[in-house]
């Protein structure tokens, strides 16, 4: 289990490691997400009625897009420089790695949403408070987990930019359902800010264990 | 116990055959060099020797152990050098060969001897990107048998290699087991008692280095 988790920390930390002496991927999504709340911002007739009904979806497809590319680019990466078969060829534990990997990419989501965020609030208007950020963060573990499991999947085929979404996106929709709610209670709607969390966390442990589980089968072939 | 006793190892990309029932046998403290022309499937032949492949049949034993089902176990004792260095550029020689050794579970004590081996201790903490080709090559060289493997694969390990390469890699193959794919027969002769040729999948038959010279 120690061992584990060191293996874990030591993929985490290279990944972040090497974001941090490129910037490749968060400045960039950091700029998306400014300029998906801009368009939105023209696109839709915010007001002091209707903002807090239009700021969580827009807030969600702007995070949803993000993961995606975030998520994506932990697994291609290694491939297109063939250092993902090296990282396997050693006896460390196929869950440990993926762990590792997935826990990088929520980090730089964590990162864009620190942009996101403030951002939201400074645009729409709406409220900026810890549990808007608890939702979002509570949602991100899980999003992470699911999201670096298919980007495994497809690293090793040609259209896995198509094949990403098309597989990601359809078992995120309980996170941005949940999560949705939470975000919308948070920024002054009725409804139960509680209710939505539990089941965010629910997903959480859910999604966690079962792509532990399956990253053995994934990542070993 | 032998190094390696494959039996009629195939494998198959859709209709292509790369692999045609290919024997070997290679004893403890061997050296065996496979050679042949581009697509003779010498590199999926030593993909499956190191466990990054598996066979669409035949059977595979390493130091006694069944090569598909012990692969984790097997993968402690083998390094592999494979086409691509396969190295991470943002990680300096010094931090790659760190955290092989978290995922190996060994010293980090052993990077700079490994660097001192395979001739980088110049540049140890030139990021892997800023290295020439051929130092690249030396640090998955030194990456391959960091953690003390008993077989070593070397894909092709002499491309890109300065003049000094054959000497690197007759030091880091000393009192091991390897299979070395090259098309440099020169070196096969220097480094390895047997040689393999393949072709079109099929192997020709291993010989000594002297019926491979004639």
């Amino acid at each position: 289990m120690t061992r584990s988790i060191a293996i874990a920390y030591a993929v985490a930390r290279k990944d972040l490691t090497s974001e941090w002496r490129t910037r490749e991927l968060v400045p960039a999504l950091g700029q998306f997400v400014v300029l998906a709340l801009v368009i939105a911002n023209f696109g839709f007739q915010i007001d002091s009625q209707n903002a807090a009904v239009i700021a969580p979806g827009v807030l969600w497809l702007a995070l949803v897009f993000a993961g995606l590319v975030a998520f994506g680019r932990a697994f291609a990466a290694e491939r297109e420089q063939a250092s993902l078969e090296a990282m396997l060829l050693t006896p460390a534990p196929a869950a440990a790695i993926f762990a590792g990997k997935a826990i990088a990419a929520a980090l730089l989501l964590v990162a864009c949403e620190a942009v996101l965020l403030p951002a939201l609030a400074l645009m729409f208007g709406t409220p900026f408070n810890p549990a808007l950020v608890a939702a979002v963060l509570i949602a991100t573990v899980g999003m992470a987990a699911l999201g670096c499991l298919f980007a495994a999947i497809v690293a090793r085929v040609r259209s896995r930019e198509v094949l990403l979404p098309l597989l990601t996106l359809p078992l995120w929709i309980p996170f941005i359902v949940a999560g949705g709610q939470a975000v919308q209670v948070a920024m002054g709607a009725s409804g139960s800010y509680n209710q939505a969390m539990a089941l965010l966390v629910d997903f959480d442990i859910l999604f966690v264990v079962l792509t532990s589980l399956a990253a053995r089968f994934v990542l070993d072939d | 116990m032998s190094a390696i006793v494959a039996y009629e190892l195939t494998q198959r990309f859709g209709s292509d055959v790369a692999l045609d029932a290919v024997d070997l046998a290679l004893e403890q403290g061997e050296h065996l060099a496979v050679l042949g022309d581009n697509g003779a499937g010498k590199t999926t032949l030593l993909r499956i020797l190191a466990t990054a492949a598996r066979p669409t049949s035949g059977r595979l034993e390493i130091f006694g152990l069944d090569a598909m089902r012990e692969r984790k176990a097997l993968r402690a004792q083998i390094g592999f050098v494979a086409h691509a260095p396969g190295l991470y550029p943002a990680l300096s020689a010094t931090e790659n060969l760190e955290f092989f050794c978290t995922l190996h579970d060994i010293d980090r004590k052993r990077v700079p001897e490994v660097l001192a081996q395979v001739g980088l201790t110049n540049v140890a903490h030139r990021l892997a990107d800023r290295l020439s080709r051929g130092e690249q090559q030396r640090l998955a060289i030194g990456r391959a048998v960091l953690h003390g493997p008993r077989l070593l694969v070397l894909d092709e390990p002499d491309a890109s290699l300065d003049s000094g390469g054959p000497d690197l890699l007759a030091s880091v193959m000393r009192g091991k087991s390897a299979v070395l794919a090259t098309h440099d027969h020169a070196l096969a002769n220097r480094l390895c008692q047997r040689t393999v040729v393949l072709r079109n999948g099929r192997s020709l038959g291993a010989g000594t280095r002297l019926r491979v010279v004639r």
